[in-house]
């Protein structure tokens, strides 16, 4: 319980000071809507088109805004050796990587829901048939994003190179995670309930996320007390 | 059967020991380098005794 | 002690490996089918016995590291991921050699192909990761976390890729088909030899390159003495 509490109060702490300077959310939400106009230019997509890989295109432009988001996640920290505060306090690792993970997630989900208005303006897309099916799996696959993103960028922070490390590291690793969320998301985009075949892509995700929370939480100690 | 296939297998066997090939000069280099430095390190520590 | 293993090792693997070439392009007969060109198979599924056995060790090796706290395990991951590096190199290109033939593409997105290529982004990462730490012991605690990782996904991504698509052949050793003769005794027999030497060539990559590992670490503390004397 108190792991909770703490991990509450270290993303509500992420979120304020994010709120406050604004410095990745205006970033990450230009860029992905940047991203949006060129992929336009890139495919010129008809209606017939969009069906078929609107749901890649979307997770495209998220993992790219993820990858902005997670890095600010403990890089934020470094300045004034804040990490080593944050590290020292009675928090436990565990309860920092989850306050660490849940701030990224709200910030990316939100960014995530701005683009999908631009992408059904731009692309001309009727999004919202099946709204919570949507988002629900919106939120699996962030959550995904997140817990591995903010967990290798706390193995990467002290690096000088890692704004290239993280995303290298992180993507390859996302792959079962990204696969069916385009997979689903695809489908959602055309307004269908998921079909009965589909159901094992929804385990999958679902699976990646329990097995990589755990491992996440049950390692963060050992990542980030030396 | 046809001409590329004769070759093509040759290619991949060729491959197969290319790679290996590197791999191990690289390690052999690799070796080299790393006694050279051991050797001058020692001397040098040596001397400053 | 440990250059006389390696020594005596090299001296049964080279001879072994140079009877299994001249045996593979002359002796052994033709694929049906195929024709020559199936005797890449020779060097492609050995290679990815040896890388998957080098994946698998530097994994456990992690674990291990993280449990006990030892350089030696960090020494053997690295050493045995590097090792599986190079063999699954030659199991991607000999596969993509075959693909070419086969199939008439260098490349196709089938689950195996695809996996691993993953695999060897994913170990390549490590490899990346490794090289950018420069204090040992942060190298270390890091880089067997990310192998843990890395090794979690790769076996997720298995699973996922199988249903996404499958265009690469079925199993063919009689071990994997439940007895079923898929291929001719000699070729299967043949296989086996091959692995074998494969595995003893992997053996003495990994052990040269833990020695190295080693010197590194003598070359670091003869240099920290050498400071610490000025």
């Amino acid at each position: 319980m108190t792991m909770l509490r703490h991990a509450a109060a270290i993303a509500s702490k992420d979120l304020r000071s994010e709120f406050r300077t604004k410095e990745s959310i205006n970033s990450t939400l230009s860029f992905s809507v940047v991203i949006l106009l060129l992929f336009a230019f890139a495919f010129d997509p008809s209606p017939d088109m969009i069906v078929e890989f609107g749901g890649g295109l979307l997770w495209i432009v998220f993992v790219f805004a993820g990858a902005l988001i997670v890095n600010r996640a403990f890089a934020r920290e470094l300045p004034n050796d804040c990490i080593d505060v944050l590290v020292s306090s009675p928090a436990s690792g565990a309860s920092l990587f989850l306050g660490k993970a849940t701030a990224a997630f709200v910030l990316l989900f939100g960014i995530e829901c701005i683009c999908l208005p631009v992408f059904g303006i731009l692309y001309n897309v009727t999004w919202w048939r099946n709204l919570s099916g949507l988002l629900g799996i919106l939120a699996l696959g962030t959550w995904a994003m997140a817990c591995v993103g903010v967990f290798i960028s706390a193995l990467t922070v002290n690096l000088r190179l890692r704004e290239v490390m993280l995303p290298m590291l992180v993507y390859p690793v996302l792959i079962p995670a990204i696969l069916p969320a385009m997979m689903l998301t695809n489908t959602l985009l055309t307004g269908q309930p998921i079909p009965s075949d589909f159901m094992v892509w929804l385990r999958l995700l679902i699976g990646f996320n329990v097995m990589f929370t755990t491992l996440s939480v049950y390692l963060a100690e050992t990542v980030l007390v030396r | 059967m046809d001409e590329r296939n004769i070759t093509f297998m040759f290619y991949g066997l060729a491959v197969a020991w290319g790679l290996l090939a590197v791999y191990a000069v690289l390690l052999g280099l690799r070796d080299r380098d790393l006694t050279k430095q051991l050797d001058t390190l020692k001397r040098m520590v040596e001397e400053k005794k | 002690m440990r250059r006389k293993i390696i020594l005596a090792l090299g001296a049964v693997a080279l001879p072994l490996l140079l009877r299994n070439l001249y045996v593979i392009m002359f002796l052994v007969p033709d694929e049906m089918e195929q024709g020559p060109i199936y005797r890449i198979f020779y060097y492609h599924l050995p290679a990815f016995f040896t890388a998957a056995l080098c994946y698998l060790t530097a994994m456990v090796t992690s674990i291990l590291y993280l449990v006990k706290k030892d350089q030696k395990y960090d020494a053997i991951a690295v050493s045995a991921t590097e090792t599986g590096l190079a063999f699954a190199a030659v199991n991607l290109i000999t596969g993509m050699i075959w693909g070419r033939i086969s199939w008439g593409i260098w490349w196709a997105w089938d689950p195996r192909l695809t996996w691993a290529l993953i695999c060897w982004l994913v170990y390549f990462g490590y490899l990346m990761l490794r090289s950018a730490i420069d204090d040992p012991t942060e190298r270390a605690k890091n880089s067997a976390v990310l192998s843990i990782f890395a090794s979690a996904s790769v076996a997720v991504t298995w699973k996922a890729i199988e249903w996404w698509r499958t265009q690469h052949p079925g199993p063919v050793l009689s071990i994997r088909t439940g007895g079923v003769q898929k291929i001719d005794p000699a070729m299967e027999q043949m296989l086996y030899v091959n692995t074998v030497a494969l595995l003893l060539l992997g053996l003495i990559f990994v052990l040269v390159r833990l020695r190295q590992e080693e010197v590194q670490r003598e070359i670091d503390a003869l240099r920290r003495y050498a400071h610490a004397m000025n």
